[in-house]
């Protein structure tokens, strides 16, 4: 017996597929900017070892590192409007990856930072410095540099990731393709299309982070 | 507040690292205009002791004051001292992801407010002291280790500071750089700065130096005028380093 593959079915389905790759796609660049922020403040707080903001940073990573991302997503989306923060679908995905995301990036931003020499760091001080200096005009612009490939790494499973945000009922593209597939069964056609679109979107965040890292490389090229 | 012309004053200096004690009593002082070159074998304090100077190591007992600040473990306090002194390490320490003229310029506008136009007009002004104006937009990964090293140098110089240490600034250069940089230290020896240099370049500190400090295990071992210190040491110690050390030059010279 063989399948009966229609390309058509993809094409009727495809408008419902692009609002749900936009949803997909919505949620994605926020979490990712939010994840980059926190990995920055986070990894900042780590490297200056402000007390207790220090020691809460490095609970608040352990505890997301350590527990899987779906009861953080349930945790956020139920538990929180619990405390009594009402958030809707989208904003409680968006809170639940940026979290999870800025946890991996304190990491990754922090390791980053350590790479950034010692020696710089003191040349920073003796030119009277203050630790905001050296954050923003060498720490951060050397380390972010050494950290791109792992954050890129983070930034590609936030984006995957946001397929566990169907578990809360957000319309992101898996969602839409679940939904699909339990109405028509068209089960290949439907996996067949989101592998492509997922694949599309991921390559696209690469080539940019690959511009990026292009454009930070450029004051160490010789010659 | 000025005590005299003392423009570094180092009373009773210990410092520890662990229980290894790496200064031990040490008192120095260094008048305004004053060329100091401190010279010791490889673990004898004299890093150790620059770097006190500024606060990027602290200490445990003692009192150190610069230009009339008193150095403590005090973030503020240390911004103000090192305000008034500018430091040269053996490894340039570039800012590797800037251009030449804003190594140069950054600590101007960010730290002392300056316009970018002021900023700009005393990095070229100082890049043509240490001759490498041509190089300003370039990358110091671009530059020979000798033109990073005067880079360095301006970059410390366009704070406009009262006070010079050098830590080994030329350890890590090739030895045909060595000249340029030694060139450049010179230079400004001869416009009045207060220079504190650790170097083993011991045709520099006679030339430059108006006292040779000698240090062995964490002390001030000998202290004299550099002519007295070549021809006549006092202490065993120094004349066993001596003798090293020039051997090592004569052989250079040879090669």
């Amino acid at each position: 017996m063989t399948y009966d593959f229609q390309f058509g079915y993809i094409v009727d389905t495809m408008p419902a597929l692009l609002d749900g790759l936009l949803i997909t796609i919505e949620v994605s660049v926020i979490s990712i900017a939010i994840s980059v922020v926190i990995g920055i403040v986070g990894a900042a707080i780590r490297l200056f070892e402000i007390p207790v903001l220090s020691q809460v940073v490095g609970g608040y990573v352990h505890f997301i590192r350590s527990t899987p991302l779906l009861p953080q997503i349930y945790f956020v989306f139920y538990g929180f409007s619990g405390l009594g923060l009402q958030l809707s679908t989208f904003w409680s995905g968006v809170l639940a990856l940026s979290l999870w995301g800025g946890a991996y990036n304190i990491e990754n931003v922090r390791g980053g930072f350590l790479a950034v020499s010692k020696g710089l760091r003191e040349a920073a001080g003796s030119l009277a410095f203050r630790p905001i200096h050296y954050l923003w005009l060498v720490a951060l612009p050397l380390g972010v540099r050494i950290s791109l490939p792992t954050m890129l790494n983070t930034a590609v499973s936030v984006l995957k990731n946001s397929a566990y945000l169907q578990a809360i009922g957000l319309a992101e593209l898996t969602f839409v393709a679940m939904d699909r597939v339990a109405l028509d069964f068209r089960i290949l056609e439907m996996f067949a299309a989101i592998g492509v679109l997922y694949l599309g979107i991921v390559l696209i965040l690469s080539l940019f982070v690959r511009r990026l890292e292009g454009v930070l490389q450029r004051p160490f090229r010789t010659s | 507040m000025d005590n005299g012309t003392a423009m570094i004053s180092v009373e009773g200096l210990s410092k520890w690292f662990g229980p290894f004690a790496a200064l031990k009593d040490i008192d120095l002082k260094v008048d305004r205009g004053e060329k100091i070159v401190i010279c010791g074998p490889s673990g004898s304090g004299k890093s150790t002791l620059v770097r006190c100077l500024n606060g990027l190591e602290d200490h445990q007992s003692g009192r150190i004051t610069v230009a009339g600040l008193e150095v403590m473990n005090d973030r503020r306090r240390l911004e103000q001292v090192r305000l008034k002194v500018g430091m040269v390490f053996q490894n340039f320490n570039l800012f590797p992801q800037m251009t030449v003229l804003r190594n140069l310029t950054v600590g101007q506008t960010w730290i002392l407010r300056k316009s970018q136009r002021d900023a700009e007009a005393l990095a070229f002004e100082y890049l043509e002291k240490v001759r490498i104006p041509e190089q300003a937009h370039k990358y110091p990964s671009q530059l020979s280790g000798g033109q990073q090293q005067r880079v360095a140098i301006a970059r410390s110089l366009c704070m406009q500071p009262e006070v010079m240490l050098f830590d080994e600034p030329t350890s890590a250069l090739d030895p045909e750089m060595v000249k340029e940089v030694l060139g450049t230290m010179t230079e400004l020896a001869g416009s009045g700065m207060t220079m504190v240099c650790v170097t083993h370049e011991m045709g520099f500190a006679r030339q430059v130096a108006d006292r040779i400090v000698f240090m062995d295990e964490g002390r001030i071992v000998e202290e004299a005028p550099p002519a007295q210190f070549f021809q006549a040491p006092r202490s065993r110690r120094a004349a066993t380093f001596l003798k090293q050390v020039l051997q090592h030059h004569t052989a250079m010279a040879e090669a």
